[in-house]
């Protein structure tokens, strides 16, 4: 499959995949002499980025990282190329002054460890050869602070019995964005649609299949909901009770994506450890 | 220039607007280690600035390191840094008050300035405009003249983001205070003061703190500093911040018991403070020893006030400041009055703190 991605820094490498599924310090996070892994959050600590397509959320830390990239790549130990999800100025700077090819705005939970992975700088493009995408949409439906999820029926073709969005495969080149509306109207009946957001595709593994998720996130002015075939319950949720419900991969990230970030409460303390994204791949 | 034109795309510039000036970070040795030197020493070979660029604050004071207990090749090391910088046409602050060298930035000029205090200061301050910097950035701004257009660049980016009403009035250590507390909870957001009168020497200490507990780049004062009035307040979240938010601050950022090191400074102290130092020093001499941070051409200046805080045991230290010079080797808890410092102490010199006013502290110690 081939992902479009935002190029952050130029040059064109293929490698072997190795996902990192948290953020990432180059200070303190690999051996600056020969680019062992040393984080301790690794899947496989002790590898070495040497060679490898380096894939991680986005970067933390000191500054002093792009340094740290910089003497790697000097060094010949490290990374071929570098794909985040939202590239920052420590690990970019790094890569240009490596001259490692870095691309961001890819959801690096679609990537898996051991998978071949072609990252093109220049034209801004990943390709993974052996993995095959399906493009689908996600929309989210909210009334009053809740949002729809729906129970997948036994009579559909994947992940029978899950809790999801309304969601839909995409059919050759049509708009993500009609296609959610018809799904919509289609599983739910629900009418005058409003959209607010629409989020970064989120990538969705099993195996060698990449859904590629467009959320969509819509307000509708009824909760009142007429299922059809597809699926054999609704709830109206609070979106931090998700938890508590058997949902398909990723949703959570699928709705974070368009809900408005709470990001901004405030920090109480300055010694709290920092949050870490939730891991949202398997070890390869 | 590449460089620049990542940063750019990254936060979405479409250009690069020129800057008067630049001031780097990343000269401690302690903080960039071998990493950066052998960076640096590469780049030196054929980059040159094109602004006049100052330098940050280095790993220790080149004049007394052997009298300081640090090891030779830490010293050597650090050494190579600064010549590095010099190198490449850097004037050698090492200060992390680049605001008090000359020529000072005027109102609306643009910078590439690192060093989070500084940067606070020049937005909020004077009215000069920067982003925060990282030392790779800074550096390729100085080489190429000019830096991304976006955030603090722009008018749009110094509006504030939300009012900060204060109901007490602050004086000494409570603008130090003031700034843990704001930031903490402003984020990395733009915040309106509201309620109190601060002199320069005071926001200085209050926009330090500022940026070390958030990411603030710059803050308002209303009825004092020069870009509040052109403010937009509509609609903005309001917080309140009491004496008890400052005096339960000052209790959560000190964990130690028994100082063994007063140390002022964080940031650098100017002349004024050198000299109010040296005053307090002559009138409670303390037991413990004082470390006193200021930049090189200060201590140059202010020879009678140096040999006052030496009569009484301090050092004044110059080319290097509190967290990001080697007194863990030594030290393991410090007593001082600056918010900066007693936020970075523990996690960049493992150290316990004790955070209070340059008269408690004196007093407790004399």
């Amino acid at each position: 499959m081939r992902i479009r991605a935002r190029p952050i820094a130029p040059g064109r490498a293929t490698g072997t995949a190795l996902v990192h599924p948290q953020p990432f310090s180059f200070v303190g996070g690999v051996d600056p002499r020969t680019g062992a892994v040393l984080d301790r959050g690794a899947p496989a600590p002790g590898l070495s980025l040497a060679g490898r397509v380096f894939a991680f959320p986005h970067g933390k830390g000191s500054t002093v990282g792009s340094y740290v990239l910089y003497g790697l790549g000097r060094r010949g130990v490290g990374p071929a190329a570098i794909v985040n999800s939202r590239a920052e100025a420590i690990v970019a700077v790094g890569a240009v002054l490596a001259g490692v090819p870095m691309v961001d705005r890819v959801d690096v939970g679609g990537i898996r460890s051991e998978d071949q992975i072609t990252v093109d700088g220049d034209r801004g493009v990943v390709e993974l050869p052996e993995v095959r995408a399906r493009a689908v949409v996600s929309a989210v439906l909210r009334n009053r602070g809740r949002i729809l999820i729906v129970r997948r029926s036994e009579a559909v073709g994947s992940f029978q019995g899950r809790w999801s969005a309304v969601s839909g495969y995409i059919e050759g080149r049509e708009d993500p964005r009609d296609r959610a509306v018809r799904e919509v109207r289609e599983e739910t009946g629900l009418r005058r649609l409003v959209l607010r957001a629409t989020g970064q595709p989120v990538l969705a593994r099993t195996d060698a299949t990449v859904y590629v998720v467009h959320p969509f996130l819509f307000d509708v002015p009824s909760r009142a909901v007429r299922l059809d075939w597809e699926n054999i319950d609704h709830a109206w949720v609070r979106p931090e009770d998700l938890g508590r419900y058997d949902t398909v991969p990723r949703l959570e990230d699928v709705i974070g994506s368009v809900l408005p970030s709470t990001a901004s409460t405030p920090t109480p303390s300055p010694r709290r450890p920092r949050k870490t994204i939730r891991k949202t791949v398997s070890p390869g | 220039m590449r460089l620049l034109l990542t940063v750019a795309r990254l936060s979405d510039a479409d250009r690069l607007v020129p800057i008067t000036s630049a001031h780097v970070s990343g000269a401690s040795y302690k903080m960039i280690g071998d990493p950066g030197l052998e960076f640096l020493e590469d780049f030196a070979r054929d980059a040159r600035v094109r602004v006049p660029t100052t330098v940050n604050p280095l790993g220790t004071d080149l004049a007394q390191w052997r009298e300081l207990g640090v090891p030779e090749t830490f010293a050597t090391k650090q050494r190579r840094i600064a010549s590095a910088y010099e190198t490449m046409g850097a004037r050698p602050t090492y200060s992390c008050t680049p605001y008090d060298e000359l020529p000072r930035p005027a109102f609306g000029e643009h910078l590439a300035w690192a060093e989070s205090n500084a940067v606070c200061f020049a937005n909020s301050v004077l009215g000069a405009r920067t982003n925060r910097e990282g030392g790779p950035s800074a550096l390729a701004a100085a080489i190429v003249g000019a830096t991304p257009d976006y955030g603090l660049h722009r008018d749009e980016g110094r509006q504030p983001t939300v009012i900060v009403d204060v109901h007490t009035r602050p004086r000494g250590i409570d603008f130090s205070l003031l700034g843990l507390v704001a930031g903490e909870r402003a984020g990395d957001g733009l915040p309106y003061f509201r309620g109190f009168r601060g002199t320069e020497a005071d926001l200085k200490w209050l926009g330090a703190a500022l940026a070390s507990s958030g990411s603030c780049a710059m803050f308002h004062l209303a009825g004092i500093t020069p870009e509040a009035r052109r403010a937009r307040l509509q609609g903005l979240k309001v917080l309140s911040i009491t004496r008890a938010d400052l005096q339960e601050t000052e209790r959560r950022y000190s964990d130690g018991t028994d100082a063994d090191l007063i140390a002022f400074g964080s940031p650098q102290l100017s002349a004024a403070e050198l000299r109010d130092v040296a005053t307090l020093l002559g009138r409670t001499p303390p037991r413990i020893p004082v470390w006193v941070f200021t930049s090189r051409a200060v201590r140059e200046a202010n020879p009678d006030s140096v040999a006052a805080i030496e009569r009484h045991g301090g050092r004044v230290l110059a080319d290097t400041c509190l967290e990001v010079t080697m007194l863990e080797h030594r030290f393991g808890t410090v007593a001082t009055p600056s918010g900066k410092g007693a936020y970075y102490l523990p996690s960049l010199c493992h150290q316990k703190v004790i955070l209070a006013d340059v008269r408690d502290l004196l007093e407790r110690y004399a």
